[in-house]
């Protein structure tokens, strides 16, 4: 009991006097202005949907995730968002472990009405099988770093973690299509959330003079100051919500707080968009280099007497039959993803750039293909490396021989490629060939440029 | 100037340390009194260290280790800055920021009696010495110097007060001056008190004044020397 006397943070008559004239005089101890924001910065984790936000000295970590759950009876077709608030004692020496206290439940229910009755998150997109399943969103926030005004901060970290968001893509299929089926992420691209607006939430505090307003109170402020108001606006001038406590305040003030509020809303909306697209952009140029860095982990596991050379001409032709499965299946679903095709091209060039050194020997059709075709192809594509090319091809095709499942499963989908495959390098049914051309025409400008 | 150790090539002086250390072999040295400072325990021969920080020799023969935290650990004949909290029948209950709270006896002032003992709100923020700082025992403070004189202990009026690390407030109160305040007070006036539990009060005439050797002093934690005066010319400019 004495030790937690002893550590609980006080506040000196000395600093609530002079916090409340240094305020006559529009002046902040931290040496702020009165409508001034401190510096937001915002960092996300290496999941999907984690965010960590820091205002001045505070330090808000929002984390989503999701599952499936049965909908509410009165809601069949809509998932559900839920917002989890904990308030770590390692914030505040006031805050204590497991189920904190009615700032924690305050905090969580801001956020939730910003959220939920602004409509900000499309809850009617995240219904699978309506009445049946549906996506629950769960919203995890940890207070890391009572600095004051901790829920602007939350607000903002649950937005970020929201934005950059994935579910897995799902489909009904099965033999009734009753199935669901859950799509992995290497293979369909996860959805991000739809998000129609981000509400921002602006706390103000007010002091006993009611020309007094301070926007963004510091945890000193906030001991000192009479009455609170959070306003949760979005950059169109909507106001989601708005929460009051303390000590009256004349309507004159509010509506100026109102129209402060949307402005500086703006201006944090557009900090975070910026922040998420920075993120994303940085994720897309991973996944490539992912991409092609997991194929090749894969061939080295199958074969273990390649060398080099051969390696990595195995590699470029798994790769190119991964790549021909994904636009086969996009193709043949009607289901083009202009994205991921980009994406695929774009890490064909890379994949091209990278194995520029050895000789091109990727072959989409390997099992059965005889050497003449080969060296057709090779020849066609105007490189001079062709009795390099036989050996490699030659081993090659005696070590695809004992290759499992993964080439057999790639060839028994296409049905129409079993006739004669040697043919379909040349001629080749049409949507075949379609899906690989381009890809072709695309190889041979950058070999040509090599 | 400094003892070589015979075991270790460098001596540890001025170099951090960290508990488990041995910082000093003693059978090199005979014949000489040492004095042992905080963070320091001999073994036999040897001396070891206990705290983790830098190991500091003032000549003669005075080691002790040197570390920064954020709490206070009651040393007697340190003043600090204590804020009132609750008042009993003999003592005044004091928040000192160190593991327990501190016992200012009602009588501990200059001429103080039964009859005029003072009057303190809770919240207020006094200016004392620690008399008897014992480990497990509440810390004894004072509001008078050994001698029973007042000598500027006592209660702060106005002013503003934040919070820093102790090493910070041992910069402050170094002798020479610590070259934030030097270069604070060319072109500011203020008045400062600076307790050694990491607490710091500042008063002045204007509130901007005030605000800025606060900040200024709090900025200059993790600065060297040379950065603190270029980080307070930065700030004066903005100022004026």
């Amino acid at each position: 009991m004495d030790a937690r006397l002893a550590n609980t943070w006080r506040l000196t008559l000395n600093e609530k006097n002079f916090i409340k004239t240094a305020l006559l005089s529009e002046i902040r101890i931290d040496g702020r202005k009165p409508f001034e924001f401190r510096n937001i910065s915002i960092n996300f984790g290496r999941e999907d949907g984690s965010a960590e936000v820091q205002l001045g000295q505070t330090r808000v970590m929002g984390i989503v995730t999701a599952k499936f759950v049965q909908p509410y009876r009165d809601r069949p077709n809509e998932g559900t968002l839920t917002i989890y608030p904990e308030f770590s004692p390692m914030a505040d020496p006031s805050f204590e472990a497991g189920r904190s206290g009615e700032s924690a439940v305050e905090l969580g229910r801001i956020i939730d009405r910003g959220l939920r009755e602004s409509r900000a998150v499309d809850t009617e997109s995240l219904c699978i099988v309506a009445g049946k399943l549906v996506w629950a969103i769960r919203i995890d926030i940890l207070i890391l770093d009572n600095g004051g005004d901790l829920v602007d901060a939350a607000n903002i970290a649950a937005l970020a973690a929201l934005m950059t968001f994935r579910t897995p893509e799902c489909s009904l299929g099965g033999e009734d299509g009753q199935e669901v089926i859950i799509h992995p992420p290497e293979m369909r691209d996860p959805l991000p959330l739809i998000l129609h607006h981000l509400p921002i939430a602006i706390t103000f505090g007010f002091f006993i003079d009611e020309n007094v307003v301070v926007i963004d109170p510091i945890h000193n402020e906030e001991a000192v100051m009479a009455g609170r108001m959070i306003a949760t606006v979005n950059a169109n001038g909507d106001i989601c919500a708005i929460q009051k406590a303390g000590e009256g305040v004349s309507q004159r003030v509010i509506m100026q707080c109102l129209q402060l509020a949307i402005t500086k809303a703006a201006d944090i909306t557009k900090q975070i968009k910026a922040a998420v697209e920075a993120y994303n952009s940085e994720r897309a140029l991973q996944k490539i280099k992912r991409e092609t860095t997991c194929v090749g982990n894969s061939v080295k596991g199958d074969q273990n007497q390649t060398l080099d050379n051969k390696g990595i001409s195995e590699l470029v032709g798994k790769y190119m039959e991964r790549l021909k499965l994904i636009s086969v299946e996009s193709y043949a679903s009607q289901n083009i993803n202009a994205e991921e095709i980009k994406s695929l091209r774009r890490g064909t060039d890379s994949n091209c750039i990278k194995f520029n050194s050895t000789p091109l020997s990727w072959d989409p059709y390997s099992k059965g293909v005889d050497l003449e075709c080969l060296k057709a192809s090779v020849a066609s594509q105007g490189l001079s490396t062709a009795s390099e090319e036989k050996e490699a091809s030659g081993q090659e095709k005696g070590s695809e021989a004992e290759s499992a499942c993964p080439y057999e499963d790639v060839n028994s989908k296409w049905s129409a490629v079993d006739a004669s495959t040697t043919e379909m390098h040349v001629i080749g049914p049409k949507t075949l060939k379609d899906a690989v051309k381009p890809k072709n025409k695309r190889k041979k400008k950058v070999s040509s440029m090599i | 100037m400094e003892n070589k150790q015979s075991s270790s090539p460098a001596s540890f002086v001025d170099s951090t340390v960290v508990p488990g250390d041995v910082v000093l072999d003693l059978s090199s040295m005979t014949s000489q009194t040492i004095k042992l400072g905080g963070g320091l325990r001999q073994d036999c021969d040897a001396i070891s260290a206990m705290k983790a920080g830098t190991l500091r020799f003032s000549k003669p023969n005075k080691y002790w280790i040197e570390s920064s935290q954020k709490r206070y650990v009651p040393c007697v004949e340190d003043t600090i800055l204590g804020i009132v909290v609750d008042s009993k029948a003999d003592n005044f209950l004091i928040d000192i920021k160190g593991p327990a709270m501190g016992f200012l006896p009602v009588l501990a002032f200059e001429g103080g009696t039964r009859r005029n003992i003072p009057k303190f709100e809770v919240g207020t923020l006094l200016y004392l010495r620690v008399v008897k700082a014992n480990s497990g025992m509440n810390p004894e403070l004072s509001c008078t110097d050994a001698s029973g004189k007042a000598a500027e202990f006592g209660p702060l009026k106005d002013g503003y007060m934040f919070e820093t690390s102790t090493g910070l407030s041992r910069k402050l109160l170094s002798s020479p001056t610590c070259p934030v305040l030097e270069a604070l007070g060319k072109k500011l006036s203020f008045e400062i008190a600076v307790g050694l539990n990491g607490r710091v009060w500042v008063n002045a005439a204007s509130p901007d004044t005030i605000v800025v050797v606060a900040n200024a002093i709090m900025n200059s934690e993790s600065l060297s020397g040379a950065q603190q005066i270029i980080m307070v010319d930065h700030l004066l400019k903005n100022i004026q």
